[in-house]
């Protein structure tokens, strides 16, 4: 017996090793919001490293793109990029108060589109699997980031804080297939649910069949999730998808961030709502 | 006991290096998977229950710092040392070529692996869609990546070898 155990002793011990890592599996599928304190120890750890080369890389990457390569160039593409954002920002809000109460177009102009705390904060690093997408900035529980907090950015929405530890925090992006966010269609008002996939991209599900969503249509947020402020930009329909069996259709988004590139993101404190939102609600009362 | 040191410095620099560096250069929705290669090499070359132990610790390691659910990649990372063991131990895998061909097939068993393992306990949508349109490509880019850390895992092995004589 023991001369078995002693001979087989990697097999077995590898064998209860898959167990156990079953066992794990298990218990945080069953209540994914639990980690356990290892892993947002490692998280901790690894943070300083990773902001680290993300520096270096950073810094390495702007001496050769913005000296060396294409003097001046990297500077107006960037402008010309921060300038497109703006101008994406601009346009839904202004469909948005359209829609609404036009008599507010004239308050377009706000600099400042957030009433509430925000924090900057920097990509560190991304997840390692292809087929998760989560990212982690470096603001943690430290700088008063704090769970399902929304991050944007001012393309529109990235996702929502889905891990905090005490230096970083992990952000789940909405492509991620965990990922599930309250949105309707700005054109038609029809309300579903935008919910990450393992493939690229993320789908509007649940849109009655008799509500319209066609190609080009910009699906923005509720603002009923508690989470979003209402009316920021989640992407637009690249493809409308029918289903024969049931009374509910749908549509493949193209997210309205690059969030592969992005570097800089804003975290926003539970409650902060668009200036245009909180305007037009007083001017209705 | 140094070995094991060595591994777990190994195992940071992989993580940190997939999760910043490595990311930049995806090819489609594949990138190297570092930590594998790693734990090929554990299966190749510790054949011990502290190689079982630091494939697992380097899966788990990788459920850290990943979105996905914690045991996914230690179960993966630990069939593929067991998988590689049980290989190692019976066929020869002694040369480069060989060895990039075991890379291969273990990023086919990670994967699949992984995604059988989604559609276990996650119940997502298009698990096997994105398996197969991925698993080609990323087991190439990982045998892609086996050599040069093969080469450094190796050197780093012989250093500590001469020191220790």
């Amino acid at each position: 017996m023991s001369e078995f155990l002693r001979r087989n002793r990697v097999f077995l011990t590898s064998s209860a090793l898959l167990f156990f890592s079953l066992v794990l599996i298990s218990t945080s599928s069953r209540s994914p919001d639990r980690r356990d304190p290892l892993a947002r120890f490692l998280l901790d750890a690894l943070a300083p490293l990773q902001g680290g080369i993300t520096l270096v890389r950073g810094t390495v990457g702007h001496v050769w793109d913005g000296y060396v390569w294409l003097v001046g160039v990297q500077q107006e593409n960037r402008q010309l990029k921060e300038r497109i954002g703006a101008l994406e920002r601009e346009a839904v809000q202004v469909a948005e108060m359209q829609q609404s109460h036009a008599r507010l177009e004239k308050l377009l102009d706000l600099s400042e589109s957030f009433a509430g705390r925000s924090y900057g904060a920097r990509v560190i690093a991304r997840d390692p699997l292809p087929w998760a997408r989560t990212m982690t900035i470096d603001r943690g529980a430290r700088d008063g980031i704090e769970k399902n907090m929304a991050v944007v950015s001012p393309q529109g929405v990235i996702g929502q804080i889905s891990e905090v530890s005490w230096l970083a925090a992990r952000v789940l992006l909405l492509t991620d297939h965990n990922s599930a966010i309250d949105a309707l269609v700005q054109r038609t008002r029809a309300r579903g649910i935008a919910q990450g996939a393992l493939e690229e991209g993320c789908h509007i599900k649940y849109l009655r069949r008799a509500e319209d969503i066609a190609l080009g249509d910009r699906v923005v947020t509720t603002g009923l999730d508690g989470i979003f402020p209402k009316g920021l930009m989640i992407g637009e329909a690249v493809e409308v998808a029918r289903y024969s069996r049931d009374s509910l259709h749908g549509a493949v988004i193209r997210p309205s961030v690059e969030l592969d590139r992005i570097e800089e993101v804003l975290v926003l404190a539970p409650g902060t709502r668009l200036v245009s939102e909180i305007l037009e609600s007083e001017g209705g009362e | 006991m140094r070995s094991f040191g060595a591994l777990a410095v190994a195992a940071a620099a992989a993580v940190v290096l997939q999760t910043t560096l490595i990311n930049t250069f995806q090819l489609g929705s594949a990138a190297p998977d570092l930590l594998l290669v790693l734990c090929v090499y554990l299966g190749l070359h510790q054949h011990t229950v502290g190689g079982a132990f630091a494939a697992f610790a380097v899966g788990y390691l990788q459920d850290s710092v990943s979105g996905s659910a914690t045991g996914l990649n230690a179960f993966a990372m630990t069939l593929v040392f067991l998988l590689v063991y049980l290989t190692s131990s019976r066929l020869w895998v002694d040369n480069l070529l060989s060895r990039i061909a075991v890379v291969f097939f273990a990023s086919v068993v990670k994967t699949l692996g992984v995604m059988l393992l989604v559609a276990i306990f996650l119940s997502v949508d298009g698990v096997w869609s994105t398996a197969a349109r991925r698993l080609l490509v990323q087991a190439l880019v990982a045998a892609a990546v086996a050599p040069p850390m093969f080469a450094v895992l190796s050197s780093s092995r012989r250093m500590r070898s001469a020191d220790a004589n």
